[in-house]
């Protein structure tokens, strides 16, 4: 029954699904892709019906489901990054869209330690103290490249990354990454998690927490990046996406 | 070390003494001796015995005296080379006052010799000496004698050495790789647990005792990495002992290793929430010492995006702030406007928070066809905004009841505590150094300097919201009168130097390459241009060995005066009103820790 790698007949590969979501919890469509579950029909078959209201998932991947779509942070900033994710909180970006917008004051309750800025020395038990005591299961970010790999700051006061004495789960470039780069690493984080199987209780199934294998994003976007061969005019303004230009 | 000077003190001419350098000579002596700066801001070299003499003379007997320690610190000057008329020494501390009565500066300087030097305190004659001795024992090994607390600041407890020192090293992979094994981590922590003792503090009185509370590092209402151990009765505050450090990034020892134009980017992360503002401390400070006059263009470029970044910075503080009493909204509002801001930063710059756009002599390129859309579009959205801020936020009962008459401090405790920018015009004092010594072309803008009177919580936070409408008439007049012209210096010393004057010949071409592969060479010397930053007074004081990279950076930031200032302003208040006067402070870790 807890055998994970056993792929049912009616549940796609991971990559072709919603990560980590139950396999009947797709909207059903019709063949040009329209949605068909607001439709009430009548006539349907029980068969029908019973798909679209009843959920049948297996325990674990109902788990993981809930893990990956409330992953709560810990509030928690070390520097520039913080107010980035900060930022990422608010209305411009709205991160409760991605249900990681309930930021805990104590360690205790929260699920990801966002590494926001530079690890110093002095602080660097300090947020060791905090990751050791949440609660597990729990996950890092690292975000931005002073905690990445201290960054600019080869200097005596830094650690040269926060992986020298925390797993780190999701590494973020940027100095500092902007909120939407945050958000996409957040949307990895829940992949990752989505896909995580831990074991349901201490006496029967595996033991171990069967973790994906992530690929580098460096090798998945290589190919679009290529594509790119030509840079923006700095004499021209960008194009960009905030709305509030065109009212 | 008193014969040196004597024999340096002929060197000097009549011509270069200043008058308040010449009334110091008259009254101690004329083994005083006059250094000559770049910035021309009258520079005396004081022995260490007489030191404290001369400056309680220039703080309370000198007509028009200096009130304000501006800053306090020091220079290795053991493989310092360019030294032409300065007495011999090892360590120089220097101290920069402030007369705002005079509208003046100036540096005193203490030679001290030898590898163990030590000084008088001076924390009796001004209280924000305190924190900048601290820091001289911490980053330079120099005993200040008399100090009542003379202990690590930025430092961890257990670190050995002191780093801005000559011979510690700058880099971290110089320092083998960092590790946090389970009895390290014990020790570390360990070494932060509070003793109540080590600060001369009671743990109780007659008839209760007390509770010490730590807020803090990890605390949202802390803004960062700070942490404040509260000595409590009940709820009321008895005193509080702020403990820096936590966001140490060590930018003036990186100074020493970067070349003048790289070191730019480092700036912008000092005060991580006013981008610009930072730079243009620094390059005014790195112009003046090459002697850089920059093109009109470049002012009044420089002038309107600082501008937007110090209603960026403010934005910040006015949402955090009220979120910090209680108003949960109003963050939401004005982060907003700050993504407004952002997205014009963007469109010029390509970057947010850290542009990196300031150049020595210029700015990294011209604006965008299209730039003068966005800023109008902006002037357009942004002031009914802020008026309906008003009734959101300073007209709220609940604001107002958390910050009216919560953490006043009058303007001579503001001056004896070093406090500059919003938290000085608080109190009356039009102090603000866009109209008192306008740089970058501010003498061309029409705009006032909004002041308070109570000093409190709130009196902080009308001062900045109207600072918020003085930044947008200046940049109204930015977008009306934008001048044409270079957006460079022609300068040898411009960094990147211009790429089309290199064809020419093939000594150009070898200056260019120099130039942008090495950087430039500054010529020897000190310079220092305080600016008006979001927060208060900014300043880099920039010498050079006549090098390619500096040989001493200091960065004089405000926030770290205002937090130092801190218990005292807090002392007999609640523990809730600790948070509406860390808001009204404004202050960022990375500016206090540097």
């Amino acid at each position: 029954m807890f055998s994970r790698h056993k792929t049912t007949p009616e549940t796609a590969s991971p990559d072709q699904r919603e990560p980590g979501a139950p396999p009947q919890m797709r909207v059903p469509t019709d063949q040009n892709g329209t949605r068909t579950a607001s439709r009430l029909t009548f006539n349907r078959s029980p068969d029908e019906a019973v798909r679209e209201s009843v959920v049948m998932a297996k325990l674990q991947d109902l788990i993981a489901w809930g893990r990956k779509n409330s992953l709560w942070p810990l509030n928690f900033g070390l520097s520039c990054c913080y107010v980035e994710m900060a930022t990422s909180l608010t209305s411009v970006y709205d991160i409760a869209r991605f249900g990681a917008e309930v930021v805990r004051g104590t360690p205790r309750e929260s699920d990801v330690l966002v590494v926001s800025g530079t690890v110093f020395i002095k602080v660097a038990p300090i947020i060791k103290r905090l990751y050791e005591q949440m609660l597990e299961p729990r996950w890092v970010i690292s975000m931005g490249s002073c905690s990445n790999s201290g960054g600019m700051y080869d200097v005596y006061s830094v650690v040269q990354g926060v992986d020298t004495f925390l797993p780190v789960d999701v590494y973020m470039p940027g100095c500092p990454p902007p909120p939407h780069a945050f958000m996409e690493c957040l949307l990895l984080l829940q992949q990752k998690v989505g896909h995580e199987r831990r074991p349901l209780s201490w006496w029967f199934g595996p033991q171990d927490v069967q973790a994906p294998i992530v690929p580098s994003m460096r090798d998945r976007k290589r190919e679009e990046r290529r594509k790119q061969t030509e840079s923006r005019p700095i004499d021209r303004l960008p194009r960009t996406d905030l709305t509030w230009r065109d009212r | 070390m008193s014969k040196n000077v004597g024999l340096l003190t002929q060197s000097v001419t009549e011509t270069e003494i200043v008058p308040i350098i010449d009334a110091l000579r008259r009254r101690f002596g004329a083994n005083l001796t006059p250094q000559s700066t770049r910035d021309e801001m009258p520079t005396v070299w004081v022995a260490k015995d007489q030191i404290r003499e001369v400056l309680r003379y220039l703080k309370a007997e000198i007509e028009k005296p200096y009130r304000m320690l501006y800053d306090i610190s020091a220079i290795d000057e053991r493989v310092h080379q360019a030294r032409r008329d300065q007495p011999a020494s090892d360590f120089t501390v220097f101290y920069r006052l402030l007369s705002t009565d005079r509208n003046a500066d100036l540096r005193v300087k203490v030679p001290l010799i030898g590898n163990e030097p030590s000084i008088p305190t001076i924390t009796d004659l001004w209280p924000n000496a305190n924190w900048y001795e601290r820091e001289l024992w911490d980053m330079f090994g120099i005993r200040v004698d008399g100090h009542p607390h003379l202990r690590r600041i930025l430092m961890p407890p257990t670190w050995i050495g002191h780093p801005l020192r000559k011979e510690h090293p700058a880099r971290a992979t110089e320092m083998g790789p960092f590790q946090l094994p389970e009895d390290k981590q014990e020790a570390e922590q360990a070494a932060l647990e509070f003793q109540p003792e080590d600060w001369g503090m009671a743990r109780s009185r007659e008839n209760e005792d007390f509770l010490f509370l730590n807020l803090g590092p990890a605390h949202t209402g802390t803004h960062g990495i700070l942490r404040l151990v509260c000595q409590l009765d009940g709820e009321e505050i008895i005193d509080i002992v702020p403990d820096i450090g936590y966001h140490h990034r060590a930018a003036e020892k990186m100074a020493e290793r970067q070349t003048w134009h790289t070191f730019i980017p480092y700036t912008d992360r000092v005060d991580y929430l006013q981008g610009v503002l930072n730079e243009l401390a620094y390059c005014s400070s790195v112009e003046k010492l090459a002697g850089i006059e920059v093109p009109d263009r470049v002012k009044v470029i420089r002038v309107m995006m600082s501008e937007l970044f110090r209603l960026a910075s403010h934005l910040v503080w006015y949402g955090t702030f009220a979120q910090d009493v209680g108003a949960l909204s109003p963050v939401f509002y004005m982060f907003t406007d700050r993504e407004k801001i952002f997205s014009i930063v963007e469109a010029i710059c390509g970057g947010r928070m850290h542009p990196e756009w300031f150049r020595i002599g210029g700015v990294a390129q011209d604006l965008p066809d299209g730039w003068d859309k966005l800023v109008r579009q902006f002037l357009d959205d942004f002031p009914p905004r802020l008026n309906e801020y008003d009734k959101l936020v300073m007209q709220n009962p609940i604001f107002k009841s958390r910050t009216v008459g919560i953490g006043a401090y009058t303007l001579e405790d503001a001056l004896d505590w070093g406090v500059t920018g919003p938290g000085l015009r608080a109190c009356g004092l039009a102090w603000d150094l866009r109209k008192k010594r306008p740089y970058s072309g501010y003498e061309q803008f029409e705009f006032d300097v909004p002041t308070a009177a109570n000093g409190d919580c709130y009196d902080r936070a009308v001062v900045r919201v109207e600072e918020m409408r003085q930044s947008l008439r200046i940049i109204e007049q930015c977008w009306k009168n934008m001048p044409s012209g270079p957006y460079k210096a022609l300068h040898p010393l411009s960094t990147p130097p211009l790429k089309e004057r290199t064809m020419h010949d093939i000594e150009t071409l070898i200056t260019h390459f120099l130039s942008v592969s090495w950087g430039p060479v500054m010529p020897p010397g000190e310079a220092e241009v305080p600016i008006e930053a979001s927060k208060g007074n900014n300043s880099y004081y920039v010498i050079s060995n006549g090098n390619s990279s500096p040989y001493r950076v200091r960065i004089r930031t405000p926030s770290f005066p205002h937090i130092q200032m801190v218990p005292f302003i807090a002392r007999g208040h609640l523990l809730s009103d600790v948070l509406a006067i860390l808001g009204s402070v404004d202050f960022v870790l990375s500016d206090v820790d540097r």
